[in-house]
């Protein structure tokens, strides 16, 4: 297990090599430099300029030379400067964008948690009741609504039929002073996009919820314990529950990532200056560092919580053997 | 799986897997498949909208580009307009019912019939949908089964690579990739462009799309050829002498298609949302083409207008009432096909 720990966690570091050797590649192999706006923005831009400016950013050297000097200096910590802001990437993303992604994905990602379990178990214990079917059905539209047209129409519903009930987009009202009405506000802003941002996850893992339950309370130490006399309520929630949610926080484990990376669309939006936002910008106006440090920390995410719940697993199921 | 009435008759035909398909056992995953509500429900639906889509230029009075300036953001209405400047042009009077002048979904921010553009987009959505789940569907089927199938070096190749592929966040990489073909400076790009016309960017989305989601069909197939290789019956082929190719391609694949058919239908719908998601951030279909996308990608600015929403409200539906025809049609297939894997979901 050990061993298995140590390798699977060897594994990280070269895959992560070449995923951010693949999308520097990609990233390089669109045309247009740093220069180029620079050149539109400046008539008295002459080719010598051109020439010295593309030398001193290194920028006449092949895309794969790049990569080595651009690697070289991210292991030391260093992900260059935004063209667009004029400050270190790093910095402008983990400062900047990744506490509010981190709010919304997290506060969605407990909202989708919370409401998802006791509706899976209340769906799986009522099997065929019509709670049942309208669980089901509203959990096929979760996984099937295109995340920023729901966005739209709660924007429509709630900021537009409502005259401002709750706030269209942006993270906070200017002008609010005071902790409570400040807390109040923020949180104001975060309902619609939250409920945009987990509806699918929310449908999701109410459905596997509900089928790990319907497997669970099959097993034959439920059906023994409620021929010993145990009461329902003990058994669903103490016998049953425990070991039909475990390999729910495994999914939920592998869909986290999802949370950060799926987050362009709700929080293009809601207007949410969050990371997903910023790594669509810096796609568009070609500002790498930004993308490739954002990136880069995405697959990181998804590589580490791939390994969590792989680790988790094999807590939780003592019959899983690795070698 | 606790319904008794649906067990009995059935139980003798949940047969291995190595059986060689007869057509009983097609003939009798479309018995259940006509039992499974939902199933049958999207089916119908998907059909009219296919049927919608195609016949399109034929089934409205207007063309899906006409503009008129005089009437726009009209509310949905059977009613037509006593003014004719307000009727506007049509391309012929009335299809049924349906007469000059007449909005059944209103119009847009420039006068143009939103049903007439809905079953335009219908199009491209669709297409771009059907074609992208199919091809992916058969690349990654093809690679998986022969990753698993041959195993070794390139088994470890493949799957490592779906594995660092799957780990990179998938809407950014889609962004990136359409960014490349897209751009006119990049050579791929305007060979592209010269080949295709008009229609490259809907061609680029399906390009990308495919690019991007046959990994995890691959990883499916592999993972059930992984497991059919060890059972007799292959054991058996390959006893006899049979060529590997024919033991991937008449003992293999076969017995993984209810896998394949309900991932091809899982995956229509999920190409339509990419379809609908960079069509939204402006970077899909382009106009002139409509699709359900490319229609929202400006409604989120009409929705404070007078009946501003009703542009972004129906193009949207339409890819919901989609999406969720088809995944109700890949369980109803899920449970036809598999009927170990009934009531499960």
């Amino acid at each position: 297990m050990i061993a298995y720990l140590i390798r699977r966690f060897l594994q990280v570091i070269p895959t992560l090599f070449v995923v951010s050797l693949i999308l520097y590649g990609l990233l390089a192999l669109k045309p247009g430099d740093p220069i180029d706006e620079l050149r539109r923005g400046n008539p008295g831009f002459t080719q010598a300029d051109y020439e010295r400016l593309r030398k001193f950013y290194g920028l006449d050297k092949p895309w794969f030379v790049r990569y080595w000097r651009w690697l070289g200096r991210a292991v030391r910590g260093d992900f260059g400067t935004s063209r667009q802001f004029g400050r270190p990437a790093a910095q402008y993303i983990f400062r900047f964008r990744f506490p509010n992604t981190l709010l919304l994905s997290g506060v969605s990602l407990l909202f989708a948690f919370f409401i998802a379990v006791p509706t899976g178990v209340i769906s799986a214990l009522h099997q065929h009741s019509l709670l049942d079917y309208t669980v089901t059905v509203v959990n096929f539209i979760g996984v099937s609504i295109p995340i920023f047209w729901l966005g739209i129409m709660l924007i429509f519903i709630f900021a537009v039929v409502f005259r401002g009930f709750l706030p269209a987009g942006g993270l906070t009202t200017p002008g609010i002073t005071g902790t409570w009405p400040a807390i109040a506000d923020r949180i104001r802003h975060l309902i619609l996009p939250v409920a945009a941002l987990s509806s699918l996850q929310l449908a999701q893992w109410t459905r596997f919820m509900r089928s790990s339950m319907l497997d669970v309370i099959k097993l034959d130490y439920v059906i023994t314990a409620r021929a010993k006399g145990l009461n329902e309520r003990r058994i669903t929630y103490h016998h049953a529950l425990r070991n039909a949610i475990l390999p729910l926080i495994t999914l939920i484990g592998l869909n986290v990532p999802l949370l950060f990376s799926g987050a362009i669309l709700t929080e293009t939006v809601f207007n949410w200056p969050g990371m997903g936002r910023a790594i669509f910008d810096a796609i568009l106006v070609n500002d790498f560092n930004v993308a490739m440090v954002s990136l880069v920390f995405i697959s990181l995410l998804v590589l580490s919580f791939t390994l969590f719940a792989d680790i988790m697993y094999a807590i939780v199921d003592p019959r899983i053997r690795y070698d | 799986m606790t319904e008794p009435n649906r067990r009995t008759p059935e139980l003798e035909i949940v047969r291995d897997a190595a059986t060689p398909r007869t057509e009983s056992y097609w003939r009798f995953a479309w018995r259940r498949f006509r039992r499974h509500r939902l199933a049958m429900f999207g089916a119908t639906v998907i059909i009219i909208l296919v049927l919608g889509a195609i016949l399109s230029p034929w089934l409205t009075p207007y063309n899906f580009s006409r503009q008129n300036r005089r009437h726009m953001f009209a509310a949905p209405s059977l009613s037509i307009p006593d003014d004719p400047r307000l009727v506007g042009k049509c391309v012929r009077p009335r299809v049924l019912w349906w007469r000059c002048g007449m909005h059944p979904f209103g119009t847009d921010d420039l006068g143009r019939d939103i049903l007439t553009r809905v079953f335009h987009g219908g199009r491209v959505s669709l297409l771009v949908g059907f074609t992208a789940a199919f091809a992916s569907t058969l690349l990654g089927s093809l690679v998986g089964a022969l990753a698993g199938y041959w195993g070794g070096l390139l088994d470890a190749v493949v799957s490592r690579f779906i594995e660092i592929m799957l780990s990179i966040p998938q809407l950014p990489l889609l962004l990136i990739l359409v960014g490349l073909l897209a751009n006119p400076e990049v050579r791929l790009a305007t060979i592209l462009g010269d080949l295709l016309g008009g229609a490259k960017s809907i061609v680029i989305i399906i390009i990308v799309i495919i690019a991007l989601s046959w990994m995890s069909t691959a990883r499916l197939v592999r993972g059930q050829v992984l497991s059919l290789r060890q059972r007799e019956f292959v054991e058996a082929a390959r006893a006899l002498g049979t060529p590997n190719r024919r033991i991937v391609f008449r003992h293999l694949l076969p017995n993984t298609a209810s896998v394949i058919i309900v991932q091809a239908t899982l995956m229509t719908g999920e190409a339509i949302l990419i379809e609908s998601g960079l069509s939204f951030l402006g970077l899909g279909i382009q106009p002139p083409a409509v699709s359900w996308g490319n229609m929202l990608s400006r409604a989120q600015g009409f929705l404070y207008y007078p009946n501003g929403v009703y542009i972004a409200f129906f193009p949207g539906l339409f890819i919901l009432l989609t999406v969720l025809c088809a995944n109700f049609v890949g369980d109803g297939l899920r449970d036809a096909l598999d009927p170990r894997h009934h009531g499960r979901m």
